[in-house]
């Protein structure tokens, strides 16, 4: 994995512990944990994506909008790195 | 339909006037235009009219049966409402104009009056609707009259769902909307209106004007003034030429629709419907030119225009009308689907009037009743195009900032009780320990949420707040927009 893209997800996870309303501990949730069981709903993800969108000051495309682009930090970051690239 | 469509050898280079979309509005605006003798008129639409709302409508000839609680609430929605009023009015010249090329000689008016029924599956929104009818029949002073739910004809529901009261609006009933489209193109091809069966890939012009439009083959036709009619797609077309239009945010309201033949029982002579419920127009069943019925409709808020059906539409329209409606519907014959996309608004009011380029106008957003108030509208943008003063109020104007008619508590209140009636009429069984209330708080909460997270005060209307917060797609829309509306509000969400 390259630095930017290391740097990517530990955004994305400050992003995810905030909207979710997680207390888990440092360096949690693992890149692949099911964010959908850990409790994320269609609202705090409608959150979470405005966030990563002014966060990146990105545009996600449209056909990125959608569940399993939100899956896990990995899929979210994946998503964020295509447009960033 | 197609076989009266001219496909000219030599297709016009130009126009006096361009009208992109041949739906309702479009042929309505071509046949007020050559009236006037306000030049060359050329409509561009694809001969099938693919998931326009025109070819997919009832027709109800509706207003009085439309309203609901918000109907007269605030000065703009009564303004929205008397834009049917005055529609209404139009349709009896326009029949009797028409009535000549209707396909096969059959009435284009197939229902003369509407019955509303209030069942027992109905929730509270019923009540309030069918109470805000009366209101505004009284307010107006137009003719109603309570009836023997038993004695409307048609009319046969299972005991589960019986009407518990019915009203007769006799001034409101139904066209066969297929049929008026039919005519509609005849009466244009007669008078001299070209109608090419074409899509428009991108409108042409510059930073100070449109100068026409460019076809999907690549063929250019110029005009002076381009007026875009193309339902829920108008917004797209528009952005081919302004990437970064500041219009009011349009989606589309895919409905589902289905004509039957009846194979026994009595047939129905009216509209016979419920009030405005649940996100939709309400269950309805309207009689066709050619005997058939028409059962609609539903109401889906979509990201993209498109034509697909859900098994869940299916069935919940099947079932309700069997149900509500009447129980022998079960065996007709289905003999057309129906799919199409009502252009709708953020804010619920249409989009009608001049854009940021010389001559480009924009007539869309009509929502549910679009095809009732065509005439009407385009009487008004063809005066506009002519230069004469329009008949409408200009509260419609495209870019205006979006129309204010509620609070966000209103707004809560309003999702939540649409939710309800939505969730009691598909059935939805819950625990018995849980009760309304408690079914209440949680559409309470899922709204109060979507208002934090996007952190604005704009109150949104319950279809869009529904749309919004079920897809990514569409909540994106609506945040971005509503945040760029109150730059002091952006971020003061729980963002
Ligand atoms: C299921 C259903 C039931 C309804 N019931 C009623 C009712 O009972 N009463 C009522 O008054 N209203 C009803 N409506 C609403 C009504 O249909 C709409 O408000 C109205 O028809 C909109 O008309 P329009 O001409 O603006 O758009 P449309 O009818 O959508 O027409 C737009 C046309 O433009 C064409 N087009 C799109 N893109 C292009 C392009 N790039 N180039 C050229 N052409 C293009 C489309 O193919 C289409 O034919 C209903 C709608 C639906 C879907």
């Amino acid at each position: 994995m390259t630095i930017a893209q290391q740097t990517t997800v530990a955004a994305v996870r400050t992003l995810v512990v905030q909207h979710l309303n997680l207390a888990l501990p440092e360096g949690r949730p693992a890149e692949d944990d099911d964010l959908w069981k850990l409790g994320m709903t269609s609202l705090s993800c409608l959150g979470l994506m405005l966030a990563i969108e002014d966060e990146f000051d990105i545009e996600l495309a449209q056909d990125a909008l959608k569940e399993a682009t939100f899956q896990n930090l990995a899929t979210i970051s994946a998503a964020v790195d295509a447009v960033l690239n | 339909m197609s076989a009266t469509i001219e496909k000219p050898d030599v297709r016009p280079a130009q126009a006096d006037v361009l009208i992109v979309g041949n739906g309702a509005l479009g042929l309505f605006l071509a046949r007020e235009l050559s009236a006037a003798g306000a030049g060359s008129v050329v409509v561009v639409g694809p001969a099938d009219r693919s998931s326009g709302g025109s070819q997919a409508a009832g027709a109800m000839m509706g207003c009085f049966a439309e309203a609901t609680s918000e109907s007269l609430r605030t000065q703009p929605a009564r303004t929205r409402f008397e834009l049917g009023v005055a529609a209404h009015e139009r349709w009896p010249a326009v029949l009797a104009a028409l009535q000549e090329h209707a396909p096969g000689g059959r009435p284009l008016l197939t229902a003369p009056e509407t019955h509303v029924v209030l069942n027992s599956i109905g929730a509270e929104l019923d009540n309030v609707n069918l109470a805000a009818i009366i209101n505004a029949l009284t307010e107006y002073g137009k003719p109603w009259q309570e009836c023997d739910p038993h004695d409307i004809p048609g009319f046969n529901p299972r005991t589960d769902t019986r009407a518990l009261r019915a009203i007769l609006l006799p001034e409101e009933g139904a066209v066969d909307a297929r049929a008026v489209l039919t005519a509609l193109q005849a009466d244009l091809l007669a008078s001299g209106v070209t109608l090419l069966d074409a899509s428009v890939r991108t409108l042409l012009g510059d930073s100070d004007s449109v100068t026409g439009a460019e076809l999907d083959d690549g063929h250019v036709i110029e005009a002076g003034k381009v007026v875009v009619a193309a339902g829920a797609l108008s917004e797209s077309v528009l952005k081919t030429l302004i990437p970064d239009l500041d219009l009011v945010p349009t989606f589309a309201g895919l409905g589902f629709a289905m004509i039957a033949r009846r194979t026994g029982g009595e047939p129905f002579r009216s509209v016979v419907r419920t009030p405005n419920r649940g996100f939709a127009c309400g269950l309805h069943v309207v009689p066709q030119a050619d005997g058939t019925e028409y059962y609609g409709a539903t109401n889906r808020l979509v990201d993209e225009v498109g034509s697909t059906t859900w098994m869940a539409d299916v069935r919940f329209l099947a079932q309700y009308s069997m149900q509500q409606l009447d129980e022998r519907a079960a065996s007709h014959e289905v003999v057309r689907w129906l799919a199409g996309n009502r252009p709708v608004t953020l804010d619920g009011f249409p989009l009608i009037g001049w854009l940021p380029r010389a001559g480009l106008y924009l007539m869309s957003g009509t929502y549910r009743d679009g095809f009732h108030c065509a005439p009407l509208l385009a009487a008004h943008v063809a005066n506009e195009l002519q230069g004469k003063p329009g008949l409408i109020d200009p509260i419609f104007q495209p870019t205006r900032r979006p129309v204010a008619t509620r609070t966000v508590e209103g707004s809560i209140q309003e999702y939540v009780e649409h939710n309800l009636a939505g969730w009691f009429e598909t059935g939805a069984q819950a625990a018995p320990q849980l009760t309304t209330r408690q079914i209440a708080d949680y559409y309470r909460n899922m709204a109060t949420q979507f208002y934090e997270r996007v952190g604005t005060d704009y109150a949104l209307g319950p279809d869009i707040l529904w749309y919004a917060q079920g897809s990514l797609v569409g909540g994106r829309r609506v945040a971005r927009y509503l945040r760029r509306l109150q730059p002091a509000a952006a971020g003061t969400g729980a963002l």
